[in-house]
């Protein structure tokens, strides 16, 4: 493109504009590369639950307890492929704000529900064979620098041991990781049947109950099939599929989709009023040029695709940058983050998104100045210089 | 000195009066500031809102027993023999029926929320008419008080305003159970207003929870009792509890939200750099469109600490008539805005965003800081074109 | 008779419409140029000289009458047609030189090349011819607000030429410039005529810039007049 070296001294003749505008643009995308990432991280979640996963819960509220021979029950339902079951430990490492999720569970049974979990054969093996062994997930292990044959306290603000003490000491067998980076490893498994004989209140019961069909279209068949058969039991359930179990979850806190789009599209709005407003000045003061091209012989079309290619250069110099600092934020924030908030990472698809939210935003900020230039009359604009 | 005022005042009209031939950039630099403002005051009014309904809740003179490491009502328990052995503690409150003592529980179950009409989770929590007299600020808004060992609830305001199906008189049913609404009540917005109450006892039945409770209050005789209740807490082996003032418990878990603020001054500071970078740009752009009257100005006699001035006052004016947009869009669209989100207990707390002046004031503040950054470079900038620049073409 | 007369204006009108009135600026205006011609138009403002010189570059089109370029009509081209013949055709040199302020001298001359299909460096070579002429070569470099009236006036030269269009259309070409620096751009733009062969129209107020040209017109009130009547 022959007219490329006009149109870069155009973006480029007034520095100071060019760099407050840029850094406008910067903003702009650096905020919606950080709030996308942030919202995919909060929704990793859902994104990641197996299409034929089932949670089946007490039906008040998942606080309640099953009793233990629902496994079996289940088990033997058609369309059920894998069963498995959890209680929620309510673990703390020495201080109750320091959390670490446990989970007691049965060990091959809940991993072959998880696939998605990856652990050394050989850790596996001591891991299943050592009752009061503990499996920790990756993001676990790093965030507290624990390591294989270590000896960890960890107290539950639930359950008390049968000997006294809310504190259990386990050792690390083995550190699972996911097979995609997006799988949660931020929690820890320990025996469900240790933990039931050691644990004060006794009572054979389980949390909630974990089971895959044998295939995704068996889903609701399967749900109503096991809500069913537990109606008018002293323990009724409610089974959702995995993805509407965490998506309820994280709808609880409130309506963050919302709030999130709100922010980045406000950011977003308010950018392209100063960077609109910018190119149609920054076209206005070069009026007399324009008219002089023309003059020259440069068709109109070709000026209206200089201005807008001008345009989106601003725009992508800007948003390439934004997003190149959103994606070292995200860097630097994962790792701090780690504990509170997992999958931190700025992907290829919100990076896809914001390049065409580039092309975007330097279409509509030229478009308007496009057209004044397009239009622009060579006569009339000549009488008024 | 007064002559200098007065060139200052004569110039700042002078800008004022010539800020239509700039409509576009001014007002877009209006419209930034007045985002970064509007964007702040929602998140400070969200985390303030909670903030106050939580704290509102709690009274220093009620003692709030837990059992240790279980951080929330929820986790915690508390026998039939261990309330017993709490009544005995001294510094506690008693009237003719005995010690101030309210044994609690807290069971979670679900509504459906009007807004995503998805299910959460709710409190009903378990008392009698002891715990209820404990609250501040009861008030029956409709129906009446429960009678003790029947299923009937009543329902905090917050419920009924955000959540599905528990007008008055209506049947819930929670797994096989079924209730009946027979009054709505106030606590003044705090967080009770989040929660459902029933009798103690019937709860306990219909959830097989034997005799026992998850926490206790008790109304001490002083808010100085709370020493000599702990130290009688550690000393009693069957007791596995630890006892605060209610008011430091709520307190706490109002700050459970505070990342909300925090949230909204991150991103509307660097929100705020982008409306600083479109603020330059307007004041460079109406130093440059002024030049020529700031020089003549210069030529006449005027100084050029005038045209510092002048510029100075035209970007603070531009910010602070943004805030102003800003800080009113605030209050008419998130003032009062009564939401939800998952409190300390696993469990929705119902509040409403609250918009105080001292909010205000720091919206108006952020504005100002714009306002003299994006002021300050380009007066420097007026305040130094040279007087010739008055007699050259306007080429 | 087509190749004598370069420009041919038959019966030519020009109105503006300005709210309810309507100006006549020519009304039945006849006119030719022939090749090789160095033509001075003068008149006092006002007079039609630059609504003239708008529809002899074929900014403007007429709102009668028929202008002929070669024996081509252009008062019927449409607006992307006439840049194209702009570009191929005509040289501009303007009263205040009108040069790209963020581009250097060199690329401001390049600037009608781009509308050709000359390789990079073919514009190149072109360009360094165009300076040489105009005695600017080493100025190739510069920005136009490092250079004085004069040399940026040369520059605009440099620019019109660097295509060889047959036809160059300057307006108050020294109108801006001092009496030395304006003779050597007449001085330049007599060469072109007569040493390049280039036709050359020229609109000024300037009595002795138009000593240069060949022959001069005079045109009042839209209309061609001898100069005496314009003195009365």
């Amino acid at each position: 493109m022959k007219d490329f070296y006009l149109i870069y001294k155009n973006l480029t003749r007034k520095k100071m504009r060019l760099f407050l505008t840029t850094f406008a643009i910067f903003i702009a995308f650096l905020i919606f590369g950080a709030i996308m990432t942030l919202r995919s991280a909060l929704n990793s979640g859902i994104e990641m639950s197996a299409d034929n996963r089932l949670v089946v819960m007490h039906k008040i509220s998942f606080t309640n307890p099953l009793p233990y021979a629902y496994v079996n029950k289940v088990k033997a339902m058609d369309g059920v492929k894998d069963v498995t079951h959890a209680n929620w430990f309510g673990g703390y490492f020495q201080e109750p704000t320091n959390q670490v999720v446990t989970m007691a569970v049965d060990p091959e049974s809940y991993l072959s529900v998880y696939p998605e979990l990856v652990v050394e054969p050989e850790q596996l093996e001591n891991w299943t064979k050592d009752q009061s062994g503990i499996l920790i997930g990756e993001r676990i292990a790093k965030a507290n620098n624990w390591q294989i044959g270590d000896r960890i306290p960890l107290s539950s603000n639930i359950f008390s041991q049968k000997t006294g003490g809310q504190t259990w000491d386990f050792t690390v067998d083995g550190i699972f990781k996911g097979n995609d980076a997006k799988v949660d490893t931020g929690y820890a498994l320990i025996h469900y049947k240790y933990f039931n004989e050691t644990q004060a209140w006794g009572g054979d019961s389980i949390g909630w109950l974990i089971l895959t069909t044998t295939d995704p279209a068996l889903n609701e068949q399967v749900s109503k099939a096991i809500d069913e058969n537990f109606a008018n039991s002293n323990s009724e359930t409610k089974t959702s599929t995995e993805q509407a179990f965490n998506k309820a979850f994280i709808d609880q806190i409130g309506n963050i989709g919302l709030i999130i789009f709100g922010v980045v599209f406000m950011a977003f709005f308010t950018i392209l009023i100063v960077v609109g407003n910018t190119m149609v000045l920054a076209i206005r003061e070069r009026t007399n040029e324009i008219a002089v091209l023309k003059t020259l012989g440069f068709e109109s079309s070709r000026i209206f695709k200089m201005v807008l290619v001008e345009s989106c250069l601003l725009a992508f110099l800007g948003g390439l940058f934004g997003i190149g600092g959103a994606y070292l934020i995200v860097q630097g924030a994962a790792k701090e983050m780690a504990r509170f908030l997992p999958n931190l990472i700025l992907d290829e698809a919100i990076f896809g998104q914001a390049l065409i939210y580039m092309l975007v935003l330097g279409l509509i900020t030229g478009i308007a100045p496009a057209i004044s230039a397009l239009r622009l009359n060579i006569v009339t604009a000549f009488s008024r210089g | 000195m007064s002559t200098l005022l007065s060139q200052s005042a004569a110039v700042i009209k002078m800008n004022i009066q010539s800020l239509p031939r700039r409509l576009w950039m001014s007002l877009a630099m209006v419209f930034a500031s007045a985002v970064v403002v509007a964007i702040l005051l929602a998140f400070l009014a969200m985390s303030k809102g909670f903030e106050a309904t939580m704290e509102s809740a709690g009274s220093d003179n009620v003692a709030f027993f837990i059992r240790t490491g279980s951080a929330a009502e929820l986790n915690s328990s508390a026998g039939r023999d261990q309330v017993n052995l709490i009544e005995n503690s001294p510094g506690i409150k008693r009237d003719e029926q005995g010690p101030m003592v309210s044994p609690e529980l807290y069971v979670i179950v679900d509504g459906i929320k009007k807004s995503t009409q998805q299910e959460a989770n709710l409190p009903l929590r378990g008392l009698d008419q002891r715990g209820v007299n404990m609250r501040k600020g009861f008030t029956l808004v409709a129906g009446r008080m429960f009678n003790p060992g029947t299923d009937e609830l009543i329902v905090g305001a917050g419920v009924v305003s955000q959540f599905d199906g528990f007008e008055l008189g209506q049947e819930i049913r929670f797994g096989k159970n079924t209730w009946k609404v027979v009054g709505v009540f106030s606590t003044g917005g705090n967080v009770f207003e989040s929660e459902l109450w029933a009798d103690a006892k019937v709860i306990q039945n219909l959830y097989n929870r034997g005799s026992s409770y998850q926490s206790v209050r008790a109304v001490m005789e002083s808010p100085d009792s709370l020493g000599a209740i702990n130290e009688y807490l550690k000393s009693e082996p069957r007791l596995t509890h630890e006892a605060q003032a209610e008011s430091s418990y709520f307190a706490e878990q109002g700050k459970s939200l505070s990342y909300m603020a925090i949230f909204g001054w991150v991103i509307s500071s660097i929100m705020a750099l982008g409306a600083l970078a479109g603020a330059l740009n307007t004041m460079y752009t109406s130093v440059s469109d002024r030049a020529m009257e700031i020089a003549t100005l210069r030529a006449i006699g005027f100084s050029s600490f005038s045209a510092f001035i002048g510029t100075m006052a035209e970007a603070m004016t531009l910010a602070v008539v943004g805030s102003l947009v800003g800080s009113l869009a605030a209050f008419i669209f998130f003032d009062g805005l009564s939401t939800s989100t998952l409190g300390g207990s696993f469990t929705q707390v119902v509040f409403s965003f609250s918009l105080t002046p001292e909010l205000f004031t720091k919206g108006i503040s952020m504005a100002l800081v714009i306002g003299f950054i994006s002021g300050f470079f380009p007066a420097w900038r007026a305040a130094r074109v040279p007087v010739i620049v008055a007699f050259q073409s306007g080429r | 008779m087509t190749t004598e007369n370069l420009f041919e204006l038959k019966n030519v009108a020009k109105l503006f419409t300005k709210g309810k009135e309507t100006i006549s600026i020519f009304e039945g205006l006849n006119m030719h140029i022939k090749k090789g011609d160095f033509m001075a138009i003068m008149g006092p403002s006002g007079s039609g000289k630059t609504t003239l010189l708008n529809l002899l570059g074929g900014v403007d089109q007429p709102s009668s009458g028929e202008i002929s370029f070669d024996g081509q009509r252009i008062d019927n081209l449409s607006e992307s047609q006439l840049a194209k013949w702009r570009a191929n055709n005509i040289g501009f040199i303007f009263q205040f030189y009108n040069l790209m302020p963020m581009l250097n001298a060199a690329k401001n001359v390049e600037l009608p090349l781009l509308l050709t299909n000359l390789s990079s460096s073919e514009r190149k070579k072109q360009v360094a011819t165009a300076l040489e002429l105009v005695g600017l070569s080493d100025r190739a470099k510069h920005m136009p607000s490092e250079m004085s009236g004069g040399q940026q006036q040369r520059v605009a030269i440099a620019r019109a030429v660097v295509s060889d269009p047959t036809f160059l259309l300057c307006d108050e070409p020294t109108g801006d410039l001092d009496r030395q620096t304006a003779d050597e751009i007449l001085e330049m733009l007599q060469l072109l005529n007569s040493k390049f062969g280039k036709t050359i129209v020229m609109v000024t107020h300037d009595p002795s810039a138009a000593k240069y040209a060949t022959h001069t017109v005079h045109l009042n009130k839209g209309k061609f007049v001898k100069a005496e009547e314009l003195l009365v």
